[in-house]
């Protein structure tokens, strides 16, 4: 009964958290889109990918949070950019791929990750200075584009054209990165000038915390379980 | 001498192609646009396109009616040819592709090595023990493929028609009345009638470990040519040697009727095959042979992720849970940090 009970609470778990089929299942329908739409298709499902990849999106929400101005964001975000967009290119072309629930898990701690490092938490209760976040940004780029290129490797991407298609992937990914930040950024630029944003700063990162975990989990549960 | 035993190995391996008709899911919703794969080479990669003028038949049976399917539905992709269509009312249906006659012109020790290679063990023995294994031969093939999937949740009975092939694989019940673990009987026809005491190899695939590529083999490719088609290979690695093996899997023989029984003992797409040769008087051949396959997909339990129609309602219903949960929990956790913000000012 016991075990049925556990069961049933880690089926609820998987149902709540069951975004990462969608954001980065391999579907059927985005196959067909690559095997008719040319190197264009390419662009357009790493775009889609980039945009419902929420895990990509909760990181870099997290890291925008941390920054002031303009110019910072650029700065980390191109460094992002460069550490997944080596590691897509690199890994599609190399083959190397890792399994799907392990690379989503490593993600879901980085998100987990700025979260805790945003509320302070390495000074707080590990009394110790945060890592430097431009080098951890880079680490994690290319933790982010591994798990990206794992996802292109599951596609059937046949042999022609081998090279361009992963570049193509990689602009689209670029493209719908560009495309989701534009409102998150703006979102947190305009509630910087409210009075409630530090309560809106603790509820997000608090938020990415229990996110992070909650993937984690939901991802160690899919590996051990085959889902 | 190393040179030449390689270069008859390569020949054996790469001028035999069998033919599958495949899909990534075989559980389709209806009104859906589907791309159906026909690969020739092996189950797992594909070495040459199929021209359209060379497919005698390709058609789709659904809900009773065989719609035969146009030249323009036909694109291709690297080696693969490519079937687009749109499925339409959910049932059971059927796919076939049944291609015109070639001939094949081998040497002996070439032709010993192919039998072999194919698991043509019964012409294999006779060649051995009418002392034939020194004769060439000119054989005459064709190859008549089909695959069977499940549109939507309605079963409908079309599985059990016969496409009238020269060979076909019928089975005697619904395969997606079955799951893993079950057995299923097939029936064997040529010419429409059953076949006996003949080789069948049952086999099977996981569709999560289905796919395969590798730049760094593709660009060791090579081309080749074979069935009158350019096409290129891939050859450089035991792996690639292993996937040439064409008679992987259970080995079994039809009965009587022509039937064979077979234990579907795991998830994933099923595929049988089979090539009916035999000796032949007629004018400028030696041997002539008919190569069918039949592929569809089985799983543990229906509704689970292989169900690709349930399976995607339910992640869009738990898409919006997702969304609203979180969006929940950081509306409680702004009020909960405002309210604690407030306080301490007071």
């Amino acid at each position: 009964m016991k075990i049925k009970t556990k069961r049933k609470i880690l089926n609820t778990l998987f149902l709540l958290f069951p975004l990462i089929l969608a954001a980065h299942g391999v579907s059927s329908s985005d196959q067909e889109i690559l095997n008719n739409g040319g190197l264009l298709s390419y662009i357009y499902v790493g775009a889609k990918h980039m945009i419902t990849g929420y895990d990509h999106l909760l990181f870099l929400a997290g890291v925008i949070f941390y920054l002031k101005g303009f110019k910072d964001i650029l700065r980390f975000i191109t460094v992002f950019t460069i550490g997944h967009s080596i590691t897509l290119l690199g890994a599609t072309y190399l083959g190397i791929k890792a399994n799907d629930h392990l690379i989503d898990a490593i993600i879901a701690l980085s998100v987990l990750y700025k979260g805790f490092e945003n509320l302070g938490g390495f000074e707080k209760y590990l009394k110790i200075k945060s890592p430097n976040l431009l080098l951890m940004v880079f680490i994690f780029g290319l933790i982010h584009g591994f798990g990206l290129s794992t996802r292109l490797q599951s596609f059937d991407m046949g042999t022609a054209q081998f090279l361009a298609k992963i570049v193509s992937f990689n602009i689209g990914v670029e493209l719908g990165q560009i495309l989701a930040l534009i409102p998150i950024v703006f979102i947190i630029t305009l509630w910087k000038t409210k009075k409630s944003y530090t309560a809106f700063y603790k509820a997000i990162n608090m938020y990415l915390i229990i996110a992070g975990l909650g993937l984690f989990l939901y991802q160690l549960y899919g590996f051990l379980n085959g889902h | 001498m190393k040179k030449t035993f390689f270069a008859i190995v390569v020949i054996v391996l790469f001028s035999s192609h069998t033919m599958f008709l495949k899909l990534d899911s075989y559980f389709l919703e209806p009104n859906s646009s589907v791309a159906l794969q026909l690969f020739n080479g092996t189950f797992e990669k594909s070495e040459n396109i199929i021209a359209r003028n060379r497919m005698l038949d390709a058609s789709i049976l659904s809900n009773g009616i065989r719609t035969k399917v146009s030249d323009s539905q036909w694109t291709e992709k690297d080696s693969i040819t490519i079937l687009n269509f749109q499925t339409e009312d959910a049932g059971t249906y059927v796919a076939g592709v049944s291609t015109k006659a070639r001939d094949f012109k081998m040497n002996a020790k070439v032709f010993n090595e192919y039998l072999e290679h194919e698991g043509l063990y019964d012409m294999l023995e006779w060649r051995r023990q009418n002392n034939a294994l020194d004769s060439n031969a000119i054989e005459k093939y064709s190859k008549h493929v089909k695959t069977i999937f499940q549109v939507g949740a309605i079963k409908t009975n079309d599985w059990q028609t016969e496409l009238g092939y020269p060979i076909e694989f019928v089975p005697l019940e619904n395969p997606y009345n079955l799951h893993t673990g079950d057995s299923l009987e097939l029936k064997l026809l040529l010419n429409g009638k059953p076949l006996a005491n003949q080789l069948v190899y049952a086999d099977y695939k996981n569709p999560k470990n289905s796919h395969s590529h590798n730049a760094l083999k593709a660009a060791e490719e090579h081309g080749h040519s074979h069935d009158g088609e350019v096409n290129s290979h891939t050859h450089e690695s035991k792996e690639s040697e292993e996937s040439h093996t064409h008679t992987s899997g259970q080995k079994l023989r039809t009965n009587e009727e022509g039937i064979i029984k077979t234990h579907l003992f795991a998830d994933g797409i099923w595929y049988f095959q089979t090539i009916h040769i035999v000796n032949t008087q007629k004018e400028e051949l030696t041997h002539e042979s008919n190569w069918s396959t039949l592929t569809f997909e089985v799983t543990h339990t229906h509704g689970e992720e292989t169900h690709t129609h349930e399976h995607q309602h339910e992640t869009n219903n738990s898409i919006y849970i997702f969304l609203l949960g979180s969006l929940l929990l950081i509306g409680v956790l702004f009020l909960w940090f405002n309210r604690r913000k407030n306080e301490n000012k007071n």
